[in-house]
């Protein structure tokens, strides 16, 4: 019948005018939609770069060519003939980094807050696993409340969390492994309770089965599974660790941080450079040697 | 009962003996080796009180400044502004406007590094190996240091931390971006070529309806982390609520400064659950 109806001519146009309104209106819907998001994005970055006074800061001259002055400031006099002689030579690579012991203790020292702080966070960051984990968690409402207190604590930065500890415990890099164990128990519990989430369920039942009690379970059903994604992301934390104890210096927090705010306020550019060279050395350093330890974890895994 | 457990009616000795016999280094490890497991084991915990004693974790220390922390805490409560609300969420949305100024500077300078960072772009193995260690070495500086010399340059304020937020994300995004690029099907951008299509038009409309979904949510994904680090410049200058909070804890106003966190946090949070919508939106449909 419908056939019928479309062979006829007029009603043929009929269709063609009526498909053709419809469709009007879903294109025009759809232009309107594009519009209205670039519009809100363009008031969103209008307002953004209004509020934080990106176009009326007196920055003095165009900011290329103080950006260019700094970096001429920041390149070291090196002269090519004194490269190799001794630090009281002027122009030397020595006369360069002239605080070399100083600066390699702060650099082991930034090693060590990270590598502390990694520890503990995954320690604790285990246990918060257990509770923030739908599966293993004892109480239902443990496993939403102890996300929940997690979800606050990764919302807190760092830096701002090692301010408050660093005027209760004194400058110094305890309050530096205080603050990124925080951050890293807080990071790792949800990586982890995800983890402990994906498990295979029947070794636990199978220790169940023999009379294991809770942690029995979680000791022997548990955590041979889940110990190499474990390692993988506590790795993973590591590199991200001795990143930010670099910067928690700045605060007073122990590591390297703190020459690089020294070198800021003697206005000592080219030493500035000199420690960023080594902090993105050291970074490096440790991102090679944690992907070689995370790739041989893998493989294991796979050859299981 | 036709089966009968042999092993029923046997001593404990008896079963200690038979199980022995049947599987040696099971049950008995040899003393040799179980003390090189202490020994590892004793070696690791001395390591580990080591480099706690190196970074000050000691009992003497760690009790002292909790003491101080616990007093802290009790100064926290009631939260309270003290009358300068309007200060300090104008603080707050300096922040988060910082952050996602930042971000949109470091997306218009990512995109087109990403695209010469990617594989299928530049096909020479030597030239992508070096460009994408470049970006690996300025991924290494956090924003922080870049905001600590940038306020040398441009004086205190937001701007300085505008740029620094850029400067650090622009390499972190030009690598997501490349691996978007690479992760990419070749056969639409392939089906253009056949159809005779120019290169801009075999990236309009081979690439970019596939990559841009990915895009978008990574940037987001790094603007929810600006939200965090734009908090932290203000300590070193850069304005905003940093520099709030900062102010607040050197005269130990903690009331103010848990008004402050309380405040700070529920914002984060909003700010992420919007862009996690948006995310899932994007990447879902």
């Amino acid at each position: 019948m419908l056939q019928n109806m479309i062979k006829t001519d007029e009603n043929k146009a009929k269709f063609v005018a009526e498909f053709e309104a419809r469709r009007k209106i879903v294109v025009m819907k759809h232009r309107a939609a594009q519009i209205s998001i670039v519009l809100i994005l363009g008031l969103i970055l209008g307002v953004s770069f209004y509020t934080s006074g990106f176009f009326i800061t007196n920055y003095g001259t165009d900011p290329m060519s103080r950006i260019g002055d700094l970096l001429n400031k920041m390149i070291p006099d090196l002269e090519p003939q004194n490269l190799l002689k001794g630090r009281s030579q002027s122009g030397s690579i020595a006369s360069w980094f002239y605080d070399m012991p100083t600066w390699l203790s702060l650099l082991s020292q930034t090693v060590q807050i990270a590598l502390v702080a990694t520890i503990f966070g995954s320690v604790l960051g285990f246990f918060a696993s257990l509770l923030a984990s739908k599966n293993l968690s004892p109480l239902p409402w443990l496993h939403w409340s102890s996300r929940r207190v997690l979800e606050i604590i990764r919302t807190l930065p760092d830096l701002i969390v090692a301010l408050i500890l660093v005027a209760a415990f004194g400058v110094g890099p305890l309050p530096g492994v205080i603050a990124i164990a925080l951050g890293t128990t807080a990071s790792l519990g949800k990586l982890f309770s995800e983890a402990n989430e994906t498990i295979d369920w029947r070794p636990v039942e199978a220790v169940k089965a023999v009379g294991g009690g809770w942690w029995t379970q979680i000791r022997f059903g548990v955590i041979p599974q889940v110990l190499p994604n474990y390692a993988s992301y506590a790795l993973m934390r590591l590199e991200i660790n001795v990143g930010a104890a670099a910067a928690l210096g700045v605060v007073g927090a122990g590591g390297i941080g703190i020459e690089l705010s020294r070198a800021i306020t003697y206005t000592e550019f080219d030493t500035y450079l000199a420690l960023l060279i080594l902090i993105v050395g050291l970074i490096f350093i440790i991102d090679i040697a944690s992907e070689a330890v995370r790739h041989h974890l893998i493989g294991l895994k796979l050859a299981r | 009962m036709t089966t009968i457990n042999p092993y029923l009616n046997l001593s404990r000795q008896d079963l200690i003996a038979k199980a022995i016999a049947i599987a040696p280094k099971l049950v008995s490890i040899p003393i040799s080796r179980r003390l090189l497991n202490y020994g590892v084991w004793v070696l690791a915990a001395l390591a580990f009180a080591l480099l706690c004693k190196n970074v000050d974790m000691t009992p003497a220390v760690f009790a002292k400044g909790f003491k101080n922390l616990l007093r802290f805490f009790g100064g926290m409560f009631p939260p309270e502004a003290a009358g300068q609300e309007i200060r300090i969420l104008s603080a707050l949305a300096a922040t988060f406007a910082m952050a996602v100024s930042g971000t949109f500077l470091a997306i218009f300078g990512a995109i087109p590094l990403g695209l010469l960072g990617a594989k299928t772009l530049v096909k020479q193995p030597l030239a992508h190996f070096l460009i994408r260690r470049f970006y690996d070495v300025f991924r290494a500086i956090p924003a922080l240091v870049w905001a600590l010399i940038l306020i040398v340059a441009y004086g205190l304020g937001p701007f300085a931390g505008v740029v620094a937020l850029a400067f650090a994300d622009i390499p972190r995004l030009a690598k997501l971006y490349a691996e978007a690029i690479e992760n990419c099907d070749p056969k639409p951008q392939d089906g253009i070529l056949a159809a005779g299509g120019e290169r801009v038009a075999i990236l309009r409309f081979g690439l970019v309806p596939e990559v841009l979904p990915v895009m978008a949510s990574q940037s987001l994904y790094v603007l929810e982390s600006n939200f965090r680090h734009a908090a932290i410049l203000g300590i070193v200058g850069a304005g905003g609520i940093g520099f709030e909070l900062e102010e607040r804890i050197r005269i130990f106003a903690f009331d103010q400064v848990a008004w402050i966190v309380i405040a700070y946090v529920i914002c984060v949070m909003l700010l992420d659950t919007i862009s996690e919508k948006i995310r899932s939106h994007l990447i879902h449909g």
